[in-house]
């Protein structure tokens, strides 16, 4: 066959991969543009993966960024089908800011929570012909990071780290609103006992009004994955917390703890089950790979581990696990991937009892890098994704988002 | 001493060796990325960055079987200022660049995510040599002759 046949062919036939996706994308989007010349460092590093949100044909983005000089909470919406962001929203106050939650309330109401000047903080924000921000409310008692929203019905729960002492304690947080206003509801420490050693990154969601809080958890003397489900539906009281990550059959070496996990991103699954993804070092040499594990209303535990990412990811290192999940029963993850030789974002998602094969995220792949997804999934299962991008890995950043139009059959 | 002492030493001596599992080696001067980027800057030595991980076990094999030795514990501490990096931590620090991240993503930029990594790093941050996985004493003083043999080069007239 000739040269110039196969290049026709190449051009003109998709990407197998590409067939097979629920999703086609447009061409992404600048989310925001920093004034020329000026060097910005852009953070897409909630806790749990929540800096993208959607819900009533508004999206709505936070992240962190340094573009005044100081490290501050920012805000851009659109509608689905606008073209652009509108201008940003600061939503933090005068203080260094950091890793922002999002949560879509509905009635284009969006929940942001973040880490200020060592404490954790919320507020509501109104998006309307320009967004409005409602009055800041304090959610750590006295010293917090890394908070979480979830949505619980028409409330709010936000989970954190405290810190107790030396070490920080996963607390949770029911908040109700009231226009702009929220309002703080019952809370409470998800592991009665104290800690003995750190608990960090928390992720919540609520199955059947029952929050379950996924977090990393340093007790064994090395980081693990660990979980709590709340005994009855908002009563704040949890079940003795269960390791998630499991450890690896065969190696009880003379040395060390046991291996490294990393940042564990939960979603819902329909009205039973949720989903928890996590980076895992159980296979050492090459790094972290993408690993999950499913939990189902009325288990005491999660099911067994599962891989997500496909057997080309093996060799290279795999980060920044983000779950969507969906009432229907959609299910995917998102991560950061370096087999291609560069970082990339790439996608996998549930299908026929298993895990399709890893997907380069449209527009989030090639040259530069492509990292720290955030993705969700809208009520019609239209996939909303932010991420951020450099040309190199010291160099300044863009902020990106992806909208994944849901193939219907 | 009562019973309730002795339950107190008992538990101290239980959780000491608990506690050395992720750290860096005892008795060395480490210190955070962005302490030891000033230090290097203003003494105008290199940089020694160990990336490890809370309960790592190549770690602790290095820490008991090599930094022990006094002749590397001697070289490393003359010759160098000391940063320790938890490739997991979530505490914050400011690159060379100007960018505030976590200690985590410190190690993905330096390419730390099998640990431990030992890498020799100009006061700017440009990392010269790296060492990936368990280091035996020889290994670390091979490792300083090389970089101290290169610096006798750059810096001879």
């Amino acid at each position: 066959m000739k040269p110039a046949v196969i290049a026709v062919l190449f051009c003109c036939l998709p990407p197998l991969a590409a067939i097979a996706a629920p999703w086609s994308f447009d061409a992404p989007l600048a989310v925001t543009t920093p004034p020329p010349q000026t060097t910005v460092f852009h953070h897409l590093d909630s806790s749990g993966r929540r800096n993208i949100a959607a819900a009533d044909g508004t999206v709505a983005i936070a992240w962190e960024d340094d573009g005044d000089g100081t490290p501050r909470i920012y805000l851009a919406h659109k509608a689905y089908e606008e073209a652009r962001f509108a201008t940003a929203l600061q939503v933090s106050g005068a203080n260094e800011a950091f890793e922002p939650s999002i949560l879509a309330l509905g009635g284009k109401r969006f929940a942001v929570a973040w880490e200020e000047d060592g404490q954790v903080w919320a507020r509501l924000v109104q998006i309307g012909d320009a967004p409005v921000p409602g009055p800041l409310l304090k959610i750590s008692p006295a010293s917090g990071a890394q908070a979480s929203l979830a949505n619980d019905g028409d409330g709010i729960l936000v989970v954190w780290s405290e810190r107790e002492g030396r070490f920080g304690r996963i607390r949770a947080l029911r908040l109700g609103t009231d226009g702009l206003n929220l309002t703080p509801g019952k809370g409470c420490p998800v592991d009665t006992v104290p800690p003995i050693d750190e608990q960090l990154y928390p992720s919540g969601a609520v199955l059947q009004g029952r929050l379950v809080v996924a977090w990393e958890d340093r007790r064994p003397r090395h980081t693990i994955i660990m979980a709590a489900i709340e005994t009855k539906p908002a009563s704040c009281r949890f079940s003795a917390p269960v390791r998630i990550s499991a450890k690896p059959p065969g190696r009880n070496l003379p040395y060390g703890a046991g291996h490294g996990v990393s940042r564990v991103a939960l979603d819902r699954v329909g009205n039973e089950r949720l989903f928890a993804a996590w980076a895992d070092k159980r296979d050492f040499r090459h790094g972290y790979d993408i690993w999950g594990s499913y939990y189902q209303i009325g288990e005491a535990g999660f099911e067994q581990n599962e891989i997500v990412q496909d057997d080309f990811g093996g060799l290279s290192k795999q980060h920044h696990a983000a779950v969507a999940g969906h009432d229907t029963g959609t299910l995917l993850v998102a991560w950061d991937d370096e087999r291609e030789g560069n970082v990339d974002v790439m996608l996998s998602w549930y299908e026929a009892g298993g895990w399709s094969d890893d997907w380069p995220l449209p527009g989030a792949s090639g040259p530069g890098l492509q990292s720290n997804p955030s993705v969700t999934l809208d009520s019609d299962g239209n996939l909303h994704a932010a991420w951020v991008e450099r040309d190199d890995v010291d160099g300044p950043t863009r902020l990106k988002y992806g909208f994944g139009r849901i193939n219907r059959e | 001493m009562n019973c309730r002492r002795y339950a107190y030493l008992i538990a101290a001596l239980l959780v000491l060796p608990a506690l050395v599992l992720a750290d860096p080696p005892e008795a060395y001067p480490f210190v955070s990325f962005d302490e030891a980027m000033a230090q290097s800057k203003r003494d105008g030595k290199l940089l020694f960055v160990y990336f490890g991980r809370y309960g790592c076990g190549y770690c602790e094999k290095t820490n008991r079987e090599a930094f022990v030795n006094p002749e590397v514990k001697e070289r490393y501490t003359s010759h160098y200022v000391l940063a320790y990096v938890d490739a997991e931590s979530g505490r914050r620090l400011r690159l060379p660049s100007g960018e505030r991240v976590p200690e985590r993503e410190l190690g993905t930029r330096y390419d730390a995510l099998v640990t431990p990594v030992f890498t020799f790093m100009t006061p700017e941050g440009k990392p010269v040599l790296r060492l990936v996985g368990v280091q035996r004493i020889e290994d670390l003083i091979n490792a300083d002759d090389r970089i101290q043999a290169a610096l006798a080069k750059v810096r001879q007239p």
